[in-house]
């Protein structure tokens, strides 16, 4: 019996026992990086381009986890219920954490998870046909003003980042123009050049080229500032509403909980890989913008983004489920 | 003969030595992930997807097409061999292929497959090569009303060419449609019929219920049947289809070749569709439809030459408007994307050597398929000889490995379950299970297109009888109906005659 009571004992002092600095022997092991998004994504290609840079420097593994379902909730629903040790992080586009909650039962908040820090962005933008009757913002505009209710503009799907993002815009010019959500921006593209919808609304890459086709002319962008892929469109400090600004950005997040040391050598490794001009092409290749974010300024983008979006899905009226 | 001339050029990029090595491994690793159930080209694609990151854009893309296309040939193995769909386009190649097999005809059911795959799959890289941007305009005069009314038809002709009665096909059609239902609502987002499952958020898994439906079921029913209705080996004089057999395939391999490369721009289902629609045509134009169900010859050369004709026609959205229509042609876009190539209207100027390298490297992959899959037909038929007492465990054995490999997940194969005893039962009153996963299949996009299409008219349902598109479907609808209908009334008058 004394045997086992000590073997108890011993047990438990082991286990209480100071962990050495964790950051030091961070990491011993592979880490596992859940991605919320399906494998071939920009998402998921820029996780594998971030990890792979990252590889070399701490010398392990990064397993690329690709944990796709319902909007990206199922994923990172996955990543807060994880250890905080370090060996699981991930890799996620803001919808799952500032658009979803809105519209999806959703089981964490800002405090389930810890930004570790940002990468960049991609803007999303309306594009017009080349007959429509406006050739900047500014007519563009106007022409949305005077046909409140006539337009129709496809976006990435109902309560998602795009809707939003355009509502945010459509509530502040004191307009309507009717949503139609397809599956994504390749089909809203289809449908936008079939002529099924008076404009596309959704990410760069896949209207670029019909920019240069002359097939679309894109006017107006989601982020506050320009973009040089698309001359001819201006972003929302133009019009005077930059501070309505919704992009499509990614980051790196932890569960909550990790060690502070831990958190800052974690950041550290990633920003610096994501700071090179080798990372910078691989995103300007999908259409995105370098702009590496440090871990405070990720987590208070959360926090705004999340609430202004909520205004929004109230005021369209869009429930949670 | 411009395009003979760019495709020589073509020839030059794909026949270099590590692109040859790129296709062949691409066709290789198809096959495989073609052969095993659940598993699917999408799955294939994406695991090697990371690899191509290293390789040049022209490469990359040569290598996971190969993928694709390959994929459409292993599919019908397991279809022909234990009745278990190696993915979604060959679930109607259970019907008649495994029929063949049961006859000691596995050989020939195998040989027509994999010749007819190549015949689609060489006529349609014919087609891509030279009617691409015609079809591409084509395609996008398909908006949501449009696609409603071509998938309605698609399901309503079908299902009347089913085996069952008709009762029967409507119930069959009307629960696979319900069964669609489950999941978060593709619009909105709100949980249907999920129990509070999250892993049905995403709806029900489609092989976890395809192999149910038929494998699982397949072997209740061999157990409660006995054995002597299982398929028979065939000696090895017996492989190759007989000169009948070669007679009866021909016209509908022909048939199904351009039934695939029209059907292929058919956004997300293209290539099941096509080989429900190369079923019932060749049905409804055989002159012993009686015979579909009980191993009709061109019950598995039709379809099978179908779903491979479908790729080539697959990449034209993609390759002429940067479009993918279908999962597997968006894995090919971030291939693309990745090397700083954005695939558009002007990919064929701007970078010739990929859209060329890629139509020649899927003329020589196709050869490259047919003479590594006929060899393997002796192979595949040789596990037909083991006993039954083994065979049994082996295919449940496939089944489950099957499911679990697509998402990892052990609730699939609750649903796998659960589908092999509902399946088990319904086909034991005789219910012909193929219009069921035809509706499970066509359920979303159907609801989706038919509440977008309301959305854009704002409730106006004359939406669907407007524009040029929806108006030629339903022209076809017509059509397909009348020579239905048709077919039946001459069969009938020349019985009553004879």
């Amino acid at each position: 019996m004394i045997s086992k009571h000590f073997a108890r004992a011993l047990f438990c002092a082991l286990a209480a026992a100071p962990i050495p600095a964790l950051a030091q022997t961070w990491p011993a092991r592979p880490v596992t990086l859940i991605v919320p998004a399906p494998p071939g994504g920009g998402t998921d290609v820029f996780a594998r381009q971030l990890a792979e840079m990252v590889e070399p420097v701490i010398r392990q593994k990064i397993v690329v986890e690709n944990k796709a379902g319902a909007g990206g909730t199922l994923g990172t629903t996955q990543l807060v219920a994880a250890k905080p040790d370090g060996y699981t992080l991930g890799f996620i586009w803001n919808s799952p954490l500032t658009s979803s909650p809105h519209t999806l039962k959703v089981s964490y908040t800002p405090d389930s998870y810890r930004a570790l820090m940002s990468i960049g962005y991609s803007s999303y933008v309306l594009c017009a046909s080349p007959e429509f009757p406006a050739s900047n913002a500014a007519e563009f505009i106007a022409q949305l003003k005077a046909n409140s209710g006539k337009f129709t503009y496809g976006n990435d799907g109902v309560g998602g980042t795009m809707q939003l993002g355009a509502e945010r815009v459509f509530r502040k010019l004191g307009t309507r123009v009717r949503a139609i959500p397809f599956g994504g921006a390749g089909e809203t593209a289809k449908n936008f050049l079939g002529g099924h919808v008076n404009f596309y609304g959704g990410s760069l890459p896949p209207i670029i080229p019909h920019v240069k086709a002359g097939k679309a002319k894109c006017l107006l962008l989601t982020s506050a500032g320009d973009n040089e892929a698309l001359p001819a469109a201006k972003g929302l400090d133009a019009i005077g509403l930059g501070a309505e600004e919704t992009v499509l950005w990614w980051g790196l997040f932890a569960p909550a909980g990790l060690p502070e040391d831990l958190a800052a050598t974690i950041e550290k490794t990633f920003s610096e890989a994501a700071a090179t001009p080798k990372f910078r092409d691989a995103m300007e290749k999908l259409g995105g913008v370098q702009r590496v974010y440090d871990a405070k300024k990720t987590g208070e983008l959360v926090r705004s983004e999340l609430a202004a979006l909520g205004e929004v899905a109230e005021a369209i009226g869009l429930k949670k489920n | 003969m411009e395009a003979f001339s760019h495709l020589l050029g073509g020839l030059a990029v794909a026949l270099t030595p590590q692109n040859l090595l790129y296709c062949f491994i691409g066709c290789f690793w198809g096959s495989i992930v073609g052969v095993l159930p659940g598993l699917g080209p999408l799955a294939g694609m994406t695991l090697l997807l990371p690899l191509t990151f290293k390789l040049d854009p022209a490469g990359a893309i040569i290598m996971l097409s190969g993928i694709f296309y390959g994929a459409m040939y292993g599919g019908s193995t397991t279809s022909i061999l234990m009745r278990i769909p190696g993915e979604a386009a060959s679930v109607i190649t259970c019907i008649d292929g495994y029929e063949m097999a049961r006859k000691g005809r596995a050989g020939a059911a195998l040989t027509i497959a994999a010749v007819g795959s190549f015949v689609g799959g060489v006529i349609s890289v014919i087609g891509l090569m030279l009617v691409a941007p015609r079809l591409a305009q084509a395609m996008l005069a398909i908006g949501p009303a449009a696609e409603f009314v071509m998938l309605t038809s698609a399901l309503l002709v079908a299902g009347i060419a089913s085996s069952s009665a008709l009762s029967k096909t409507l119930v069959m059609i009307v629960l696979g449609l319900l069964l669609a239902m489950i999941g978060n609502d593709p619009l909105t987002a709100a949980p249907r019929f999920t129990l509070g499952f999250l892993q049905l958020a995403d709806g029900l898994n489609f092989a976890a219920l395809a192999i149910g439906l038929f494998g699982i079921s397949e072997i209740l029913l061999s157990l409660k049947l006995k054995q002597d209705e299982r398929p028979r080996a065939p000696s090895l004089r017996e492989l190759l289809p007989t000169r009948e057999e070669v007679k009866q395939a021909s016209m509908p391999t022909l048939r199904g070749s351009f039934i695939g490369f029209i059907f292929g721009v058919v956004p997300g289902v293209g290539h099941i569709v096509s080989t429900y629609a190369s079923y019932a045509l060749e049905k409804a134009l055989s002159k012993r439809p009686e015979e579909f169900g009980k191993g009709a010859v061109a019950g598995v050369a039709g379809p099978e030459t179908a779903n491979n004709a479908t790729t080539g026609s697959a990449m034209i959205p993609l390759l002429v408007l940067g479009i993918p229509a279908i999962p597997v042609t968006a894995v090919l876009l971030s291939a693309l994307t990745v090397h700083g190539v954005q695939p558009g209207p002007l990919l064929v100027s701007e970078h010739p050597q990929i859209f060329w390298g890629l139509i020649a490297s899927m003329l020589i992959g196709n050869v490259i398929l047919v003479i590594l899959n006929l060899p393997l037909v002796s192979l595949f038929v040789s596990i037909l000889r083991t006993p039954v007492g083994y065979l049994a465990p082996l295919v449940l054995i496939i089944c489950i490995v099957g499911v679990y490999s697509v998402k990892g997940s052990a609730f699939d194969l609750g649903v796998m379950a659960l589908a092999g005893a509902g399946g088990y039962f319904l086909r034991l009153y005789g219910y012909d299970m193929s219009p069921l996963l035809l509706a499970f299949v066509l359920g979303d996009r159907i609801e989706v297109s038919f509440r977008r299409a309301l959305m854009i008219s704002e409730g106006d349902p004359v939406i669907f009888l407007q524009g040029p598109a929806a108006q030629t479907f339903l022209f076809l609808l017509v059509a397909a109906l009348a020579i239905i209908a048709g077919g039946a009334f001459w069969r009938s008058r020349k019985k009553s005659a004879g």
